[in-house]
């Protein structure tokens, strides 16, 4: 009884295109666009324009380090031209315009302790864009100026040890990553839009409850031999099926097109189907809490939308204020995607993830037992 | 001796401090068309769902096929089919999926649901639609599957609530003739409406209910003839008035002729012939007419039952 419940809802799902949308092409659709937009953002350059008033080997040189170092891609324009690539900047048309002005060359290598000034117009808001550029060309002054002090050392008569000794920093920062080395956008979308649209099921099953005690369906079960509770667990049954099925296929997804690392298939599996235990056990809970469609609309926007802001699933939680932080400890996205990061960047197993599938567990257990709580009154609204 | 399928005994049900049924009792023999007639909220759904045992009543007892509804469970279950005033089919599923989910859920087996699904759809005369999606059925042919849905395993008792409300002539006729085609394989058939020409096409019995409360019972005929009054209709050529009959009432308009109800029909009609023959009036109709059910809820509650 229960799986024919379930068969005849897989039916329907499959009659209906838009839920297809919704479960699978929208996330697609984000993981792709994100994707991509973040994947640009951060492998490829920017373009910079620059005028090259000194025309010497010397800038020349300095042009091609800052273009190396700083990943900006520069581009020459003529000193004529200056008036109208500062007025696109004013005018919010253009980024930022570096001039190399002339006398560079000579001011470099005199090095008499008026130096010349490279002059960076920019665009108000070009804060973010700018500021990586801006430090690749400090550290290119610093450069400068440790050459200009090691060759007045080395005129003075200090030995090479003695100079080098001199010039050598502090301290150095060794960068050592202790968990891993796939993190890249797509570590953060793939999971992050799997878990969000993990939660659209809801959408789903409220239309479908409500749809079926709306047309008398639910009382006309009643009067065949099916139990109250088979039509709940068919239900149930049926979208969980489809919620599995939603994640297998974006995370395959992830994994064939933008080689998702997924670490260890077992603890995905597990976790996988916890969440998509919770999303469900909520779906029901929220489905037979709500008197209206609307009222279910607004509970699972809330939840969806909310829950992907708050649990990190758009960018990572570290970078929201500290109470913000405490908050989303309360999602279930935050625990479902935190274990999805888990095993796929830290390489953890299962018993990495046991405080996310427990909280996952505890959430679910707490949407099945309001469901079972509720049902009886969705009942007899259904059949009054 | 007769037995019967169902026994209603002093049934009430109130909505908060609204009473909906207040102690209706009655019986419906096996085998039977019995109609519920009654206007909107009188309490003909509510009964129609206790009895499909989908509401609970406050007071009194319904038993079918001799057991009680809430004791006996799914044994009276499989022997009953219900459909309901909506038509509750998956609009988006065939007709042969829809069939399918409820032989499933009425417990047919998967063997012999296929060959089922085939016989009710022939049944209700949609055979040839089965692939089709509900969606693209017009009205009379969605109630038509809502019927077949609970036919599916094969019920000694059907009931149904208003079945034809807002169909085509074409497919009433074919819900009309389904029926008769049920109650002639022995199936007792349970009909509710505000129809009274549906009750009197169909029905060998029937409870009149208004406020909830059974305002008349009985067999069809014996209610028409203890409630209603025979009367004599003439019609005379360019809408004349009859002529005056000495001892009898006056005549009351209907239609396009004239009414006169009386307890003693073929002296009137003798009379009324006489003295439209000594006038040199020209009739166009002159009969005896049957009492109807209209008639009789009229007498009963001082209002038509459209009016309701």
């Amino acid at each position: 009884m229960i799986l024919n419940i379930a068969k005849k809802e897989w039916k329907l799902l499959l009659k209906e295109k838009g839920t297809f949308f919704w479960l699978l092409g929208m996330p697609i659709m984000f993981i792709v666009l994100f994707g991509s937009v973040f994947g640009i953002a951060s492998s490829s350059s920017v373009t910079l324009p620059y005028i090259d008033m000194d025309h010497t080997p010397t800038s020349q040189s300095f042009l091609k380090t800052v273009g190396d170092k700083s990943g900006y891609k520069l581009e020459a324009h003529q000193s004529e031209g200056m008036q109208d690539q500062i007025d696109k900047i004013r005018d919010g048309k253009g980024t930022a315009l570096l001039i190399i002005p002339q006398g560079f060359e000579q001011s470099v290598k005199k090095g008499d302790g008026n130096p010349i000034s490279l002059e960076l117009y920019r665009e108000a808001t070009s804060d973010s864009v700018i500021a990586p550029f801006r430090a690749v060309l400090e550290n290119l002054a610093n450069g400068y100026r440790e050459t200009k002090i090691n060759n007045a050392l080395a005129e003075s008569g200090q030995t090479k040890e003695a100079r080098e000794q001199v010039l050598a920093a502090p301290f150095t920062i060794k960068d050592r990553m202790e968990n891993g080395s796939g993190y890249n956008v797509i570590t953060q979308v793939v999971p992050g839009y799997t878990v969000m649209f993990v939660f659209f099921v809801i959408i789903s099953m409220l239309k479908r409850f409500l749809g079926d005690k709306e047309s008398g369906m639910t009382a006309r079960l009643r009067s065949t031999r099916m139990s109250p509770m088979s039509y709940l667990l068919g239900m149930w049954l049926s979208y969980l099926v489809i919620t599995l099925i939603q994640c297998t296929v974006l995370l395959t997804f992830g994994h064939l097109v933008y080689d998702l690392q997924l670490g260890d298939l077992f603890a995905i599996c597990v976790l996988v189907f916890m969440l998509a235990v919770c999303g469900t056990g909520i779906g029901l809970a929220i489905s037979m809490l709500v008197r209206s469609d609307n009222q279910g609309m607004a509970f699972t926007q809330l939840l969806t939308m909310g829950g992907a802001v708050l649990g990190g699933l758009w960018f990572p939680v570290d970078l929201m204020p500290k109470t913000i932080q405490t908050i989303s400890h309360f999602t279930p996205q935050y625990w479902a995607q935190k274990a999805f990061q888990d095993i796929m960047l830290r390489g953890v197993h299962i018993s990495g993830i046991v405080n996310s599938l427990l909280v996952l567990a505890i959430i679910a257990a707490l949407g099945l037992i309001v469901a079972l709580v509720r049902y009886k009154r969705f009942l007899r609204t259904a059949l009054g | 001796m007769t037995k019967n399928t169902i026994e209603v005994n002093q049934l009430a049900k109130s909505y908060g401090s609204k009473q909906a049924l207040n102690n209706i009792s009655f019986k419906v023999r096996e085998g039977s068309c019995f109609g519920l007639l009654g206007p909107n909220g009188a309490g003909k759904s509510t009964t129609m769902k206790i009895l499909s045992g989908l509401l609970d009543a406050d007071t009194g007892t319904v038993s079918m096929f001799g057991q009680g509804i809430r004791k006996a469970g799914n044994a009276v279950k499989d022997r009953l089919g219900y459909v309901p005033q909506s038509i509750t089919l998956y609009e988006k599923l065939s007709a042969y999926d829809n069939l399918q989910f409820f032989g499933e859920m009425y417990g047919v087996q998967s063997a012999s649901l296929k060959r089922r699904i085939g016989e009710v759809l022939e049944q209700v005369g949609l055979a040839d639609r089965a692939k089709d999606a509900i969606t693209t059925f017009s009205g009379g042919m969605k109630r038509r599957v809502n019927i077949a849905a609970a036919l599916l395993h094969r019920p000694k008792l059907i009931i149904m609530d208003e079945p034809t409300v807002g169909i085509d002539p074409q497919s009433r006729n074919h819900i009309f003739e389904m029926i008769r085609t049920l109650k002639n394989d022995g199936v007792t058939i349970l009909y509710s409406t505000h129809y009274m020409e549906e009750v009197e096409a169909l029905c060998d019995d029937l409870t009149i209910i208004d406020h909830g409360q059974v305002i008349a019972q009985g067999e069809l005929i014996e209610v028409l003839d203890r409630f209603g009054t025979q009367a004599v209709y003439l019609e005379l050529q360019d809408g004349q008035r009859p002529p005056s009959l000495p001892g009898s009432g006056a005549p009351a308009q209907k239609g396009r002729g004239w009414l006169l109800e009386t307890t003693n029909p073929l002296s009137i009609l003798s009379q009324w012939a006489q003295a439209c023959q000594s006038a040199s009036l020209q009739v166009k109709q002159l009969e005896i007419v049957r009492p109807t059910l209209e008639a009789v809820f009229l007498s009963l509650t001082g209002t038509t039952l459209r009016d309701n």
